[in-house]
């Protein structure tokens, strides 16, 4: 019955998604349909894994509030996790080191950074400062400012990682490096993957001054 | 005898299996159907694509709503759990703020949204087709840009902007959160009043306009609302390579180990 009632939901929506989007991927040919596919399946067991484990807190929690057991571990935990992800924890992990040489601009930079996210960066550092939002590098070729202070040459750029992927992504042929040679023939990039990086957590204040929750 | 005496002799799960049945054949004529007559694609091997490509996003939109109602569930279940002590109710005062700052809590305020649209003009005989087309280093520019002139939270399309985000081309659209995104991009981003003015002000933005703009018709437009609007992030916040350093002040451990842990 469960499985007749989800077949009929994933239809209902694949027909109406499947009306929708035949014209929206009507533009995108058959090599870049393998990239959105790749890219949907990747992040798909992602969430797939990420509810798994709300699940498990949840369950955690409601036996918690049975037995009348304040839930303080599962809060820890929990709240170490979130700060971890948004940068207000210092992190440490296998990932790579960057260095790059040379009059780079802040877009290339920031090109390079989004790169290492795509790749799956979990947090990363560029000369010291942790990247949140907000923090961003901005200026032209050599003159590259980040959170008000000058990057300088040659700037620094940790992220902990997959060290295979983060590498791959940026050395593959017709990738950003190579990109960077066509574009930036005065920059020089170079990649090390590293078993332990440290990366310090941010000192901003991530508390919005101009909004509030909305729950 | 009423239709009411009659069906209430029938087991309802059977009701329940036979309506439901009876909707599933109507699904699948209508899905073999519908891909009948729509003979727009130019390769065999496009078709099955762009079926796997659609079932992904509607997995993917169950999947968000699911990890959206689950975190709602765990947050009550947390808040209730706050008669207790006070370290308790501490706990859920910081946990609101770890939220907040990794984007995991939708936010009201001022602000302003920009939006980028194709352009409309035809493409000069020497130029590229997709230089006509708003890309995924446009869209990176203007978030950059809102940062940089002072905004505190940034969504494009309700993909919420975190530390975790990438903003890549595919096709002629892009991803965000590996999130399927087609023009045209609204950007919305919280922030102080005067955010629009700070933007106007920015040598980087203002290139990008004489850039984009001026010369491929790429469309901005923009607009400052009394409030904004900015969705959570529904995606995961597990890291899975990344864990917390230990503060100096804490013991350390006895000895360096292998990278692999935790």
């Amino acid at each position: 019955m469960t499985a007749v009632a989800f077949a009929l939901g994933l239809l209902v929506v694949v027909q109406l998604r499947t009306q929708a989007s035949g014209a929206a991927f009507a533009g995108l040919s058959s090599q870049d349909l393998t990239v959105l596919v790749a890219n949907l399946n990747a992040r798909n067991d992602q969430l797939r894994r990420e509810v798994a484990t709300l699940d498990r807190e949840l369950t955690t929690l409601d036996s918690n509030k049975q037995r009348g057991d304040a839930s303080i571990d599962e809060l820890r935990a929990d709240l170490q996790r979130v700060r971890l992800y948004a940068g207000s924890e210092a992190a440490n992990g296998v990932g790579v080191s960057i260095v790059i040489h040379g009059p780079i601009d802040g877009s290339a930079l920031e090109d390079l950074v989004n790169e290492l996210r795509n790749a799956g960066a979990e947090a990363i550092s560029v000369g010291g400062i942790r990247l949140v939002p907000g923090v961003v590098a901005i200026g032209g070729p050599g003159k590259v400012t980040l959170d008000g202070q000058a990057v300088g040459d040659p700037v620094e750029l940790d992220a902990i990682g997959p060290p295979d992927k983060l590498t791959g992504s940026l050395t593959r042929s017709g990738g950003l490096i190579a990109q960077l040679a066509a574009t930036h023939p005065k920059v020089a990039v170079e990649v090390t993957p590293v078993d332990r990086l440290v990366i310090p957590a941010t000192d901003r204040n991530l508390i919005p001054a101009n909004g509030h929750p909305r729950l | 005898m009423n239709l009411a005496g009659r069906t209430s002799r029938v087991p309802s799960w059977q009701l329940t299996l036979g309506a439901a049945l009876l909707g599933l054949g109507f699904l699948v004529a209508a899905q073999l159907a519908s891909e009948g007559p729509r003979v727009r694609y130019t390769s065999q091997e496009r078709s099955p694509l762009v079926e796997t490509a659609t079932v992904l996003q509607a997995q993917q939109e169950q999947l968000k709503a699911q990890i959206l109602d689950r975190r709602g569930r765990i947050g009550a279940t947390e808040q209730a759990d706050a008669g207790s002590a006070a370290v308790v109710r501490e706990l859920n005062a910081q946990l609101l703020d770890a939220r907040i700052a990794a984007g995991l809590i939708p936010l009201t305020g001022t602000g302003m949204v920009i939006q980028l649209d194709d352009s409309l003009q035809p493409v000069a005989p020497d130029a590229n087709q997709s230089d006509y087309l708003v890309g995924a280093r446009d869209v990176r520019t203007v978030v950059e840009e809102l940062w940089s002139a002072g905004a505190e939270a940034v969504a494009v399309n309700e993909e919420r902007i975190t530390p975790s985000t990438a903003i890549i081309d595919v096709g002629p659209s892009i991803l965000v959160n590996s999130a399927y995104l087609a023009p045209p991009y609204q950007i919305t981003a919280l922030g102080p009043k005067d955010l629009y003015a700070r933007l106007s002000a920015s040598p980087g933005f203002v290139d990008l306009i004489r850039a984009r703009a001026q010369t491929y018709g790429i469309r901005v437009s923009f607009a400052e609302p009394e409030s904004v609007n900015l969705p959570a992030f529904a995606g995961t916040v597990t890291l899975r390579y990344a864990h917390p350093e230990p503060s100096p002040s804490a013991v350390p451990a006895a000895a360096p180990s292998a990278s692999a842990g935790g």
